[in-house]
């Protein structure tokens, strides 16, 4: 791996029984890039986000954050050394509101533990005071801003969803791995969030997204990985993978069926 | 940015202003408590309100746990019970032994023993967990009925002293009254302080889901052992208080049923509301007295409501079931809708009354 890698994938194999969801997958994620990842339904793409996010252990392969290896660590130790998810299933926490669902994003960097904060001690106060500001100025950024007080399980299924993604931007991430942002979206909403993932690339946040609306993967994304039945078959710029052969076919292959 | 500080804070506010106008209720309730016809219920109201308040420390702390973390616990009894039997052995051995140590000592040791539970058993879920609570409980028991050179067995500790701190004698109900009522109350604000804080955001997040809690770097399994922590600590102080003030302890005032009444008092009071615990610990103390009650003062109900202790368990079984089925977020849930209903009817009223002002005019 290079200097600049952000995220390095080296042989990851994970099998379900018999069935290997995951071959020998290898590729790396460039330090403020966005790289696409793509492929027909159940080609293993959100398995590689649990494998990565220590949700699943590997069968055989490392995975290397930022220098250091997360293989085999915990699901929260890993977003803390700042790799954060968004599932393909929305999963907004229950009873909370807008607001306080994004002020959770924010446990990584800060640290009031039952003590400070059950006897209120000064440094927990300005703690929270912090937590909901940058809360607010997220929400703001993704334009869910209007109703904090709102709750977030209420919200139309493309705020939702937005939501989500500022929960995960209130972790300070260096690299943020969304699974399918875009579905649900309509053709507006879509064009906002495409907005946005440039805006972020901007800002330095490396991306690493898996989704089915190829207008806006090819439209955002510096370089394109394809997977299919756990392996991947083309990696490359969007124009380059959009016409390859073997691409074409194993997505026409599914239509087929 | 002012208009969203609002948005949370009032419930905090709200909380705090709660917690105040109750202190300032439940601290004069010894003052005229007397002089209502307390002696038709057959019910001396001081003392029963002093045994809530021990129950009021375990059911607060079970809230937190149950209500908002999502862990059930069915041993509670245990950590009441070590605490209970901690302060007993200690100040009984010792005659110099500072009782008010013993108090925080019994709190702390259920809160090692709880550790020591927590660690393993909380990665547990759902019918696991509540099995494993419940052999804790069962195991404490039979511990302070066997252990008989420490706990003196089925017989107990007698002449438990009264509880002091620096001199300062609570000797008497009316005394012990204040002093366990305001730890009740400082462990309400710490409760609160906790909800509305990183630490009760984590809780209710793992509460909603482990999976996406773990995603937000929130260390599931250290949340849950601190808050199982917590409820025991809070459980030990209040089993404590309960052995100073009966004088008397013996295992059969930490049996499972203990723990089945502090569930339910959870419940019924309202799970995930924060004054939930308080309500449901206040209203099933004083409903066996009410119906045990009912034969002196009204013609006609039958004299067999006296013996209600025979059928208690039968009758929290069935609160428990119409709740679950009916009133899910209990009864400090209705009371707040009550108030904000009577609250919104009472403004209307206001309005027209001052609006039919006007046209007088
Ligand atoms: N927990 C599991 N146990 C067994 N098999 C699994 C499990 N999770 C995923 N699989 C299987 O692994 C394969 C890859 O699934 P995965 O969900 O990763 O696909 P995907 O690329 O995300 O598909 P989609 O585009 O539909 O979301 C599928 O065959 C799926 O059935
Ligand atoms: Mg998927």
């Amino acid at each position: 791996m290079s200097e600049q890698d952000m995220l390095d994938i080296d042989g990851v194999t994970k099998m379900f029984g018999g069935l290997a969801a995951l071959k020998e997958v290898s590729f790396s994620v460039n330090r403020g890039e966005i790289k696409g990842l793509i492929g027909p339904n159940g080609a293993g793409k959100t398995t590689l986000f649990n494998v990565l996010t220590g949700v699943y252990r590997p069968n055989a392969g490392s995975i290397t954050l930022n220098g250091s290896s997360v293989t085999g660590l915990r699901p929260d130790q890993i977003t803390s050394m700042g790799m954060i998810r968004t599932f393909q299933t929305i999963q907004l926490f229950e009873g909370m509101t807008v607001l306080e669902n994004t002020m959770v994003g924010c446990h990584t960097w800060t640290r009031s533990g039952l003590f400070s904060s059950g006897l209120k001690l000064p440094g927990a106060r300005r703690e929270e005071e912090k937590i909901r500001e940058e809360s607010m100025v997220i929400l703001k950024d993704v334009g869910l801003d209007t109703r904090p007080g709102e709750q977030g399980t209420n919200l139309p299924y493309g705020q939702q969803r937005m939501l989500e993604l500022a929960r995960a931007l209130a972790s300070r991430p260096d690299i943020l791995l969304l699974d399918e942002p875009a579905a649900g979206l309509n053709q507006y909403e879509t064009g906002e969030l495409s907005q946005l993932l440039l805006s972020l690339r901007e800002q330095g946040l490396t991306i690493l997204l898996v989704e089915h609306d190829m207008g806006l993967v090819m439209k955002v994304s510096n370089e394109v990985v394809v997977l299919d039945y756990g392996k991947v078959i083309a990696r490359g710029t969007p124009d380059e993978v959009q016409n390859d052969p073997k691409v074409i076919e194993a997505y026409l292959g599914i239509e087929a069926d | 940015m002012e208009k969203l500080e609002k948005i949370d804070a009032t419930e905090k506010g709200r909380n705090y202003r709660i917690l105040l106008i109750l202190s300032v209720f439940i601290f004069t309730v010894p003052f005229w408590a007397g002089l209502i016809p307390g002696s038709i219920l057959h019910m001396d109201i001081v003392n029963l309100m002093v045994l809530a308040g021990t129950y009021a420390c375990a059911v607060i702390g079970l809230n937190l746990l149950v209500g908002y973390a999502g862990q059930i616990s069915l041993g509670h009894a245990a950590f009441f019970g070590i605490g209970a039997y901690t302060t007993a052995i200690l100040c009984t051995r010792m005659a110099w032994f500072p009782t008010w140590l013993g108090v925080i000592l019994g709190g702390l040791v259920a809160g090692i023993i709880g550790w020591l539970v927590g660690v393993p058993v909380l990665r547990l879920k759902g019918h696991y967990l509540a099995m494993a609570t419940l052999g804790l409980g069962e195991i404490a028991f039979i511990l302070f009925t066997q252990l008989k050179g420490l706990t003196g067995g089925t017989l107990g500790i007698l002449n438990i002293p009264s509880l002091s701190i620096f001199g300062l004698e609570f000797d008497t109900e009316f005394k012990l009254y204040f002093l366990i009522w305001a730890v009740v109350m400082l462990m309400m604000l710490l409760s609160i302080n906790i909800i509305c804080s990183r630490v009760g955001r984590a809780l209710r997040a793992l509460h909603s889901s482990d999976d996406a809690a773990e995603a937000m770097g929130i260390n599931t399994a250290r949340y849950k052992t601190m808050i199982f922590v917590l409820s025991a600590v809070f459980a030990g102080i209040g089993g404590a208080l309960f052995a100073h003030f009966l004088n008397y302890i013996d295992p059969a005032s930490f049996t499972f049923f203990l723990s089945i009444l502090f569930i339910t008092m959870v419940v019924i009071g309202g799970m995930g509301n924060i004054w939930g615990g308080l309500v449901g610990v206040i209203f099933l103390i004083f409903l066996p007295e009410v119906i045990q009650g009912l034969p002196h003062w009204i013609p006609l109900v039958p004299e067999s409501l006296t013996n209600f202790g025979n059928y208690e368990l039968v009758v929290y079984g069935l609160l428990l079931i119409l709740f679950m089925m009916y009133m899910p977020k209990g009864i400090a849930f209705g009371l707040s809708r009550g108030t904000s209903y009577a609250k919104t009817k009472f403004g209307h009223l206001r309005d027209r009354i001052s609006a039919r002002k006007y046209e007088g005019h």
